[in-house]
Parts: structure tokens; sequence; C-alpha cells
């Protein structure tokens, strides 16, 4: 294996880590959106701390080797793909920061719910509901397999 | 450097491959902490046990199908003859590896059922994490490409 196999391992493994994180932190929210306990709630959201761990992770993986694969393989900085793919890893953190600190008051309003007699919310519930707040988790998904798209058919390479 | 030169028409085999193969880790890993937290967190077994058994259902399995049939159509094109051994990896994970999701889909039906508590819900939580590590193995050797 030479160093170009070893940075797209290492790269792919941030992507991985990135887009598996955003799927089980899609399968923790949408299991929450099932529930109207706030203790089931708040265990499900503590639980997708796992997924925030390893796409942060993912995000600092993905820049950092593919940063370093631009390097080795030698693809000019200027083509369309590897622009767009930045802008998109930029938007993606940005709406996943926005959507992530939403999710944590919703987790921190759950566990004070919990503790104060566990009795299902109406605020909870329109928390959990929240379209801008779906929007913004969903939407940084989305934006994530845009990336992937442009990793593989490679626009303007 | 295949990337440089492969064909468009391989683009979409490749695309559909590699987001069922991340899907299926992805959930996988849900599925994972989902089975060790129906240990270490007792009074939510129940409803974590419940999202593992529906997480496999309606979601390690058509990431599965959705990896291997990308799997196929891409070896297909990218190598009509025969295969390098770095495939035969993937597809020595991948398929025995069905076997062992639908185990671990009985395992978790099992556990469902008896609440997350009892022997099926250690097994899963043995087994998830084993299944992850060796799809870690067949996505090492897809981008590392060792020998090929």
């Amino acid at each position: 294996m030479d160093t170009y196999d070893w940075l797209l391992f290492l790269h792919v493994t941030g992507a991985f880590l990135v887009l598996g994180g955003a799927v089980m932190a899609g399968i923790f929210n949408f299991a929450a959106l099932q529930r109207e306990r706030p203790s089931e709630i708040a265990v499900l959201f503590r639980l997708a701390r796992v997924a925030v761990i390893a796409i942060g992770a993912g995000m600092v993986l993905t820049l950092g080797f593919g940063l370093w694969l631009v390097h080795q393989v030698g693809y000019g900085w200027g083509q369309t793909w590897i622009v767009l793919a930045l802008v998109l890893w930029v938007l993606a953190n940005a709406l996943g920061g926005i959507g992530g600190g939403r999710e944590k008051r919703t987790r921190q309003l759950a566990e004070r719910l919990a503790s104060e007699g566990d009795a299902p919310s109406q605020e909870l519930s329109a928390r959990l509901r929240d379209p801008v707040w779906l929007a913004l988790s969903w939407g940084s998904g989305i934006v994530i397999v845009a990336i992937l798209a442009l990793m593989i058919w490679k626009p303007g390479a | 450097m295949l990337a440089l030169v492969r064909p468009d028409s391989w683009n979409f085999p490749l695309f559909l491959h590699v987001l069922g193969a991340i899907a299926l880790a992805g959930s996988i890993g849900a599925v994972t902490v989902l089975a060790v937290a129906t240990r270490t967190r007792r009074a939510h077994a129940a409803l974590l046990s419940r999202v593992a058994f529906r997480t496999l259902i309606f979601v390690v399995l058509p990431s599965w199908i959705v990896m291997r049939v990308g799997a196929a159509l891409i070896a297909d094109k990218e190598f009509p003859d025969k295969t390098p051994g770095w495939v035969d990896v993937g597809f020595v994970v991948s398929e025995p590896g069905l076997i062992i999701l639908i185990a671990l889909g009985i395992l978790a039906w099992a556990s469902a059922r008896r609440g997350g508590v009892g022997r099926a819900a250690v097994a899963v939580a043995i087994l998830a994490p084993l299944y992850l590590a060796a799809l870690a193995v067949a996505w090492w050797a897809m981008s590392a490409k060792p020998g090929g």
C-alpha cells in the first residue's frame, strides 16, 4: 500500500464516520419523535451524542485527508467538485452545528421534565416537531450526501 | 488512480454501493449503541430493544440490499472476468454477513419480546459490534485496495 492508498482509506473512514453518524443520529431522532414520555426522549437524545462524536471526528478526517489527497494526486484546487465540496462541507457544519444546539436544548428540557414527574409535555412535543430544527438536521444530512455524490462524479475533474 | 479514469457509467452503481455501505455501517452502529444501552439503562431496556429490532428491519436490511446490488453492478462493470482479492474481501464480508444479520434480526426480535432482558439481549450486544468490525475490514479493503 502506498501513500495514496492510506490517504484514501483514512479519507473514506472519515466519510463513513460522518455519513454513518448522520444515519445513526437520524435513527435516534426518528425514534424520539415517536415517543411522548420525556425520560424516553431524553435517553434517545443522550444516545445520539455517540453519533455527534462520530460526525465531528469524521468531519475533521474527511477535510484533513481530503486536502492531503488533492495535493498528493495533483488535482487542481480550483476544480468545480473540490470547490463545491469545500463549500458544502462548511454548509453541512453550519447546519449541523445550529441543529445540534437546538437538539441539546430539547434534550435538556426532556431531562428536566423527566425529573419533574415524567409527564408528556406540549412544549417538548412542539420542540421535537419544530420544522426549523427538522429542516436543519435533515438538511445537513442531505448536504453530506451531496458531498458524497461530488466525490464520485467529480464534475469538472 | 482509478478515480481519475473511471468511466461515467460506473458512477451510479458505485454511488449506490458506497451509500448503502455507509447506511449499513451507520445503522449497525445504531443497533450496537442501542444493544449496549439496553444492558446499561435497564429502566428503558424495553424501548431500546424495540428500537434496535425496528432499526434492523427497516434500515439495516434495506441498506444491505442497496450495498449488495451496487456491489454486483459495479463489480460486473469493473471486473467482468475475474475480481481482485480486495473485492473478494468485500464479498466474504457481505455474503456470510447476511446470515449474521438474519441471526441478529431473530435475536433482536426475541430481545424485544422479552423487554430487552435475557440472553438474546446479551447476544445482540455482542454480535452487532462484531459485525460492525467486519464491515470496517471491508471498507479498509475497498478503499486501500491491498494488493490491488
